[in-house]
């Protein structure tokens, strides 16, 4: 198969776009292929096979040859790899959750978020489940379930790739709620004690906080401007990651 | 265990604690010694402890209770997560023992026993 890039490129690019040669296009899709799977495989292991994430990036490629201009002078593969993985990204946004959480529960989850903050703030301890569910007006049972079932969301991305990304949307959980805001990067950086290496940096700073220096995760939310719930599932997914990286999954002990 | 916690009044934190550190025993493989486990609540006055097993204690790391390892082991886990760790031997199973001190959020508004 023909390397993307270069003259093969524009050849087939014009013959797509002045002649409407379908076959051209056709080329040219297997051509970046590769490209999408590379890109696709950053994002696999979030809850999502890798196969369907490169189904995902497909569309971004044909958006882009389609929507690519010949006279801009740009390289397809400048242009099509932020439409990849803007594509990929909007897929996890829209598909956030990783397995089909009805919305009520999904709506309940992040008033519950809210609420553990507001309440954590006014009794200055950690609510309790009663307290919890008498707040948003709904039964024990919901907020269990609304509370186990935020652990689905455990496995969207949440910080890699991390803030903005190349087309400026936020990652979903930086956009689900509205007490979450950017994490500042401290020059106090935490230790890069074994197995924590696999983690991004905020990964391993809460890691950090949470098992070295014992903060509490409210403790630790408030520290990094983050919710409750956020620093919960950022802890529970690096563990996983830690787990997964050593060896058959025993942490060293 | 999310049910008893709502019973017991245990605080949102408390029972983060209590999952995460049932999680991190559970879901590695090789300390699970058979194919089934027990996980027991047992409610104290001023604390609730989870016993698991049986466990296979050659497979548990020498230092619970009180962490030495450097990286993020399974001791260091426990030892922030509860506040007791301990190996508890009973009818020739090895049960691990999680302790974690939890004054009731609300005692005043619990029913005498």
């Amino acid at each position: 198969m023909t390397e993307p890039g270069g003259a093969g490129d524009r050849e087939l690019l014009l013959r797509y776009h002045e002649s409407g040669d379908l076959e051209a296009r056709q080329q040219l899709i297997e051509r970046y292929l590769p490209l999408v799977r590379s890109l696709a495989r950053r994002y696999a292991n979030r809850g999502e096979q890798l196969e369907d994430l490169v189904q995902v990036g497909s569309i971004g490629l044909i958006k882009a040859i389609d929507r690519f201009d010949v006279e801009r002078g740009v390289e397809l593969t400048t242009y099509a790899a932020p439409n990849i993985i803007g594509e990929i990204k909007r897929h996890f946004r829209d598909k956030g959750w990783s397995i089909r959480v009805p919305r009520g529960l999904q709506e309940l989850n992040v008033r519950l978020s809210q609420l553990l903050e507001r309440l954590t703030v006014e009794l200055e301890r950690s609510p309790t489940i009663p307290e919890l569910a008498e707040a948003a007006g709904v039964t024990e049972e919901e907020v269990l379930e609304a509370l186990e079932s935020g652990q689905a969301y455990s496995t969207v991305s949440l910080s890699a790739p991390s803030g903005p990304g190349e087309d400026g949307e936020l990652d979903p959980l930086e956009a689900l709620g509205e007490l979450e805001h950017e994490y500042e990067v401290s020059e106090d950086r935490a230790v890069l004690a074994p197995g924590l290496d696999v983690l991004d940096e905020r990964e391993r700073r809460i890691i950090h906080m949470r098992f070295w220096e014992g903060l509490t995760q409210s403790q630790i939310a408030a520290r990094i401007g983050i919710s409750q719930m956020h620093v919960s599932r950022l802890i529970r997914r690096a563990l996983e990651k830690v787990r997964d990286e050593i060896g058959a999954g025993k942490p060293s002990g | 265990m999310g049910g008893l916690a709502a019973r017991l009044e245990l605080s949102y934190e408390t029972l983060e604690d209590l999952q995460l550190a049932l999680e991190s025993v559970l879901e590695q493989d090789g300390y699970v010694r058979g194919d089934r486990v027990t996980v027991r609540l047992l409610v104290g006055d001023e604390s609730v402890v989870l016993e698991v097993g049986p466990l296979d204690p050659a497979q548990l790391p020498a230092d619970l209770g009180h962490p030495v390892a450097e990286g993020i082991s399974l001791a260091r886990l426990l030892s922030t997560l509860v506040d007791e760790v301990s190996l508890e031997e009973r009818d020739g199973a090895h049960l691990l023992r999680l302790e974690k001190r939890a004054s009731l959020a609300r005692p005043e508004t619990r029913e005498p026993a």
